[in-house]
């Protein structure tokens, strides 16, 4: 496990030089959006000038041209800014993840694949739309992992009294998704999701549990932490508990206490899925403020070591049983 | 006049309906814990067959265990010849829990035997069986704890007593098991 010292060194010797080559490429960029801003705001000047008469009839055509200007902003944003982009993952991000361990590859617009992310149990909606990037894989120990940051939504449409159709985009799923090789062989799956009815509701809320449908039988296990955060469903009452083992389940609730997040697992055939959600994007370069900054360096080191922990953090390498 | 009926109809289904449910729902969990018992019975037969192998791989490496050895042998014909009462097989486990345990301790005096492929497998193997137990034994408990709290909470009670149910015991280790397993005392009789 690297320390933030040695962060600090290697920003200090290393890094630093990409940083100021890459934030000669971010000024470059800023400039031209903005003149892009300027030349989009005098259009839509010009546009509502000649709109006045419209406009005294009613304020809402005023919102037009000027959405329309923000939207197409923010398309040419993105466009000039995604070169920039690439090149700051290669650099920044492949460095850290290269110093992290130098034996952890790293592929920008890689992600888990959609079939692994519905084969996990986890999240019983299909996505209708499914993204990700920052695809980091490799080896630590003994343990085989894979992680990458997804986006997974679904849509509803809704009709309203006019007949017009609007489609609405629900988040499924935003944040790391991380995937190890366990410790132990297994043919059950077991599925643990964060516990909201216990919390509120004590035996009641596992009665409401214990009836969800679709799910395999509820588990309730013997650590009180654990239970009042997660409620566990599986197929297999004794194979569950030989998952998760008193020290498992103390493991992960220290994690979901480290993470300060909503998280979820899975154990399927033999491996463990996580999800860590997060409700902004991870592994991004800032535009508008400076590069030459150690604290979002920092920032994506420690959510890259968050991932890369896990493995000590579940104690995953420790192979004292049959499986090596 | 049909308002009363429904009125009527609804009321019996209620009065006779939550019964049958409560009902159904003991029954289940008496057969729960049941089906985890035998589980844990299925488990304890997958440890005494790894056993024969341990010993004969051990043997010729521990020469100071053999008195252990012969020991863990003997017992574990008795565990699987199945001529004893629940209690008494309770017993032989846990004394046969405490010698496996032993000797693992004391293959940390032999470096050669740590670095066996074949013991090293087979050591692993123990550790999963041991493990499976360990989880079996949890699920018991709380397969025995939700049978008891249903024998006990009202209103499931109520039909718990006429069906004349009885609480269950959930498993412990005895006082002697509490006590700190004296490993050099476990060798001494050589």
């Amino acid at each position: 496990m690297k320390t933030l010292e040695e962060l600090r060194q290697f920003y200090d010797t290393t890094l630093i030089n990409e940083l100021i080559v890459l934030e000669a490429q971010r000024k470059a960029v800023v400039k031209k959006v903005g003149i892009a801003a300027a030349g989009i705001l005098a259009v839509i000047a010009v546009v509502l000038i000649v709109m006045r008469g419209a406009m005294a009839q009613s304020a809402m055509f005023a919102l037009f041209p000027v959405v329309f200007g923000l939207v197409v902003l923010g398309v040419i944003t993105h466009l000039m800014a995604r070169g920039y982009v690439g090149q700051f993952k290669d650099v920044v991000i492949y460095g850290i993840v290269k110093f992290i361990d130098e034996t952890l590859s790293y592929s920008k617009h890689g992600y888990i694949g959609e079939s692994v992310f519905r084969a996990c149990e986890i999240f019983k909606r299909q996505p209708d739309r499914y993204k990700g990037d920052d695809l980091v894989a490799g080896k630590l120990g003994a343990t085989e992992i894979e992680f990458s940051e997804i986006h997974a939504e679904y849509k509803t449409t809704t009709t309203d009294s006019k007949g017009r159709r609007k489609t609405h985009w629900h988040t499924i799923f935003k944040g790391l998704f991380f995937i190890g090789d366990f410790n132990k062989d297994f043919a059950c799956e077991v599925v643990v999701l964060p516990d909201t009815a216990e919390r509120f509701l004590g035996r009641l809320g596992q009665m409401f549990q214990s009836w969800n449908i679709g799910r395999g039988e509820l588990i309730k296990l013997e650590d009180p932490e654990f239970e009042k955060l997660f409620a566990v469903y599986g197929d297999d009452q004794i194979q569950a508990r030989y998952i998760l083992s008193t020290s498992l389940m103390k493991r992960i609730v220290d994690f979901k206490k480290k993470t300060g997040r909503q998280i979820f697992l899975s154990f399927i055939r033999s491996r463990i899925y996580v999800a860590v959600s997060y409700n902004k994007s991870l592994f991004e370069p800032r535009l508008l403020r400076t590069l030459i900054d150690f604290a979002p360096i920092q920032g994506y080191f420690e959510d890259l070591q968050l991932a890369v922990g896990i493995v000590d953090d579940l104690n995953l390498n420790t192979r004292i049983w049959s499986k090596q | 006049m049909t308002m009363l009926i429904v009125v009527i109809v609804i009321a019996a289904v209620i009065v006779v309906g939550i019964p049958i449910l409560i009902y159904n729902s003991l029954v289940g969990k008496k057969n729960q814990v049941l089906n985890v018992f035998g589980s844990i019975d299925a488990l304890l037969k997958k440890r005494y067959d790894l056993i024969p192998n341990l010993v004969s791989t051990v043997k010729t490496y521990m020469k100071h265990e053999r008195g252990t050895l012969t020991d863990i042998t003997e017992l574990r014909a008795k565990a699987v010849s199945g001529k004893l009462s629940d209690d008494e097989r309770v017993d032989l486990d846990n004394k046969i829990s405490g010698m496996l345990g032993g000797i693992m301790v004391a293959v940390e005096n032999y470096p050669d035997l740590k670095a066996n492929q074949n013991f090293l497998q087979l050591q692993g193997a123990m550790n999963e069986i041991e493990e499976q137990i360990s989880a079996a034994r949890r699920a018991y408990n709380a397969a025995v704890t939700d049978y008891n709290n249903a024998l006990e909470m009202f209103p499931s009670n109520i039909v718990a007593s006429m069906m004349r149910y009885e609480r269950k015991r959930l498993f412990e280790i005895s006082e002697k098991e509490r006590e700190n397993v004296n490993v050099g005392e476990l060798f001494k009789s050589e």
